[in-house]
């Protein structure tokens, strides 16, 4: 037998568990981790006009939009108080950070499979370096938003109220943020076998858009069709996050408890199916 | 006393052959319909010891195991196909095994391929970081060890350009400069080196040599030159169509591969006299080349003389003939003509021979043909290709791995002395 007391034994075999996440060498890879990050910010703003504006320069103009087509166009209502552009804008940002990390994240296997059937190092890294870039954009993003806050409450006399609520949008932040690494791990292993539900997740993202409080407040949804928007776990989320930062949002404890309940279940699931298909998947893909 | 470093354990790999990569949502159900719910056998696992090939099923390494030992190194050989990346992608826990297990102490790394994570936007500087940590160091020995990684690859100047604006050569020296500097307790390297030029691969070899004799490090390489693996490993495993052939010390096992893989046409022999080749003057009844090996398992290597031995009926009486030994390279290069004296024959069989000495010439593939010529001008038959044969490498204690240039290799005598001591 193989005994050793200074360095690591480690044991490769033919069947893998659901249960083999090893913290301690995932740390060991920490410094990978930050070098992805970065590397990710590097290759995205090199050899651009504009470089690391484009951040702020999307969800704007995609604001624009949204003011132009749902407020002045169809007129969609947004509550009472609330300035469209920081409505419409507030959506947009946390929106923008459940969508990229889960497109991501989902995309793992198929974006680093020329590395990974070259080098072996814990898969869970490449995931998390995408959810730690995300964050990183959402947090600039979200300061830019808090910028527009103040110039609307100095500059354009919006009567705001803060809300203790904000104390609940790092937590908001993190829930979605899981929530997203939680799906995107769950696709990533299923269209790495599937090809052809990659399709299909392009199309369950555009239409979870629509019934997630985005470019709508929760209280403008009639009663009897709330309950859809209601099965959607980013839905209390979104409100929260609203009621947190700009002080109008519906939220009920139940809501939140099921959002909290169903992200913490896909994590699981997602780390468990990730740990059991991580070794397997690259005599498929 | 040294101890065991790695040890493998019966690994087997299994690859359905057509299925990978189809849409097998179907097959997968089922399979897990039998398996889990009814309680059955997995089907893909029956008859798994009826053969190499089953139906659909390919074992691209099957029942592999051996232990090294701290400092031993292990040459892998083997045919294309024969499983040698499958084993070290194992080994490098890049695939799993179908069945057996792989058990080591200490850190483990492994250079598939020139280049690993690196990024063509990014700077020289960045992917030294980012492909060093993606090979498993940590960041105190990229610290330690960036200086010596710039300097070993040359690239000074452009540390901080991308290394999409790189020549090639330029690449390939970054990235053999950060893998030559990883120190893991067990290095795994497949055919990387085959990339680089003569002083390239020479330079990687030196860093391998010391790594393993002068650090007792454990390394497992996977090459085609015979040489090298000869030069390099302790111990060599010899893998046919995925299963062990051979195990054992280095040189024995290269020479038993060797002597299996040459291609030769070393004798050829016709008893009937009219399906023999030739014409009406002339017909040949056999055509050999005999190596004179100590050992009858050794290969034909440089070092071996060679004697040409043939035999021809002659249907002309009174004829002054001659024949004419042609050896060409395999590239259709004439080496050498050679003729012998011309006689007077009657009619009947001839016999003839001629002795190519050892260290004579190069390694590589050789053809012979043979010309009989009458009054030492006209053409009476040329049996073109009647032999051919593969001379191997062999260079004792020289170390160096380069293509050894020239069509020959004579051991002519040498003389160097030192002239003149300067105290």
């Amino acid at each position: 037998m193989l005994t050793s007391q200074e360095k690591p034994v480690w044991k490769i075999e033919a069947k893998s568990s659901y249960l083999n996440l090893n913290l301690a060498e995932l740390l060991s890879y920490r410094h990978l981790l930050f070098r992805l990050v970065r590397k990710e910010f590097l290759i995205n703003y090199q050899q651009t006009l504009l470089g690391p504006i484009w951040i702020l320069f999307q969800p704007l103009l995609t604001m624009v939009t949204y003011v132009f087509v749902f407020n002045k166009i169809i007129g969609v209502s947004i509550g009472s108080k609330i300035p469209a552009v920081l409505f419409y804008f507030s959506g947009i940002v946390l929106w923008n950070f459940f969508n990229d990390s889960f497109g991501a994240t989902s995309k793992t296997f198929r974006d680093n499979i020329s590395v990974f059937s070259k080098v072996y190092f814990p898969r869970l890294i490449v995931p998390l370096a995408s959810i730690i870039t995300q964050s990183f954009r959402f947090l600039i993003q979200f300061i830019f938003l808090i910028i527009i806050l103040l110039i609307f409450i100095f500059a354009r006399g919006f009567d705001f109220h803060f809300s203790p609520y904000a104390v609940a949008v790092p937590f908001i932040v993190i829930i979605v943020g899981l929530l997203s690494l939680s799906l995107g791990l769950i696709m990533s292993v299923l269209t790495a076998k599937y090809r052809d539900l990659g399709n299909f997740v392009d199309i369950f993202v555009r239409i979870l858009l629509f019934i997630t409080p985005v470019i709508y407040p929760l209280s403008s949804v009639k009663e009897n069709i709330r309950w859809v928007v209601q099965l959607n776990p980013l839905a209390p989320l979104f409100e929260l996050f609203r009621l947190g930062v700009l002080g109008e949002g519906t939220v009920s404890p139940w809501g939140l408890a099921y959002s909290i309940a169903f992200t913490l279940v896909s994590l699981l699931m997602a780390i468990l199916l990730f740990n059991k298909m991580g070794s397997k998947l690259i005599d498929v893909i | 006393m040294s101890k065991t470093i790695i040890e493998v354990n019966n690994i087997s790999k299994l690859y359905k052959l057509g299925t990978i990569g189809s849409g097998s949502l179907k097959q997968d159900l089922s399979k897990w319909f039998k398996q889990s719910v009814l309680k059955k056998d997995d089907p893909y696992f029956a008859g798994e010891d009826t053969g190499y090939v089953d139906d659909q099923d390919l074992w691209a390494v099957k029942n592999v195991s051996f232990d090294l030992e701290q400092g031993e190194s292990l040459g892998i050989i083997g045919s294309n196909g024969s499983g040698k990346s499958t084993l070290l992608k194992i080994i490098s826990r890049i695939v799993q095994p179908t069945t057996g297990y792989v058990k080591g102490i200490g850190k483990i790394s492994s250079i598939l391929e020139v280049g690993t994570g690196f990024h063509s936007d990014l700077t020289g500087r960045e992917n030294i970081y980012i492909s060093g940590y993606t090979l498993g160091m940590n960041k105190d020995e990229v610290k330690k060890k960036f200086d010596e990684i710039v300097a070993f690859s040359g690239i000074e100047k452009f540390l901080d350009t991308p290394i999409k604006r790189y020549s090639s050569g330029m690449y390939v020296r970054l990235a053999f400069a950060v893998a030559a500097h990883l120190e893991p307790d067990i290095l795994i390297v497949d055919e990387v080196l085959a990339v680089g030029d003569a002083d390239f691969q020479k330079k990687c070899l030196g860093k391998m040599r010391e790594f393993s004799q002068t650090d007792g490090r454990t390394i497992l390489f996977v090459s085609h030159s015979m040489q090298s693996i000869n030069n390099l490993c302790s111990k060599a495993l010899w893998l046919q169509n995925g299963k062990m052939r051979e195990l054992g010390e280095s040189s024995a096992v290269v020479n038993k591969y060797l002597s299996s893989v040459q291609q030769l046409k070393l004798e050829q022999h016709w008893d009937d006299k009219a399906t023999a080749p030739g014409n009406e003057h002339i017909r040949f009844r056999k055509v050999e080349l005999v190596p004179m090996k100590s050992n009858p398992g050794d290969p034909l290597d440089i070092r071996t003389p060679l004697v040409l031995k043939f035999q021809f009926w002659n249907e002309t009486d009174n004829i002054s003939l001659s024949t004419g030994f042609h050896l060409f390279s395999y590239s259709g290069e004439c080496i050498f003509d050679i003729p012998s004296s011309p006689q007077k024959f009657n009619k009947g069989l001839i016999e003839g021979e001629c002795t190519i000495p050892g260290n004579f010439l190069n390694d590589g593939s050789y053809f012979i043909s043979l010309i009989v010529v009458k009054d030492t001008s006209v053409q009476l038959f040329y049996f073109e290709e009647c032999i051919s044969f593969d001379l191997e490498d062999y260079r004792g204690d020289i170390q160096w791995y380069g293509k050894w240039m020239g069509s020959v290799r004579p051991a002519l005598p040498f003389r160097m002395e030192q002239k003149e001591p300067e105290f």
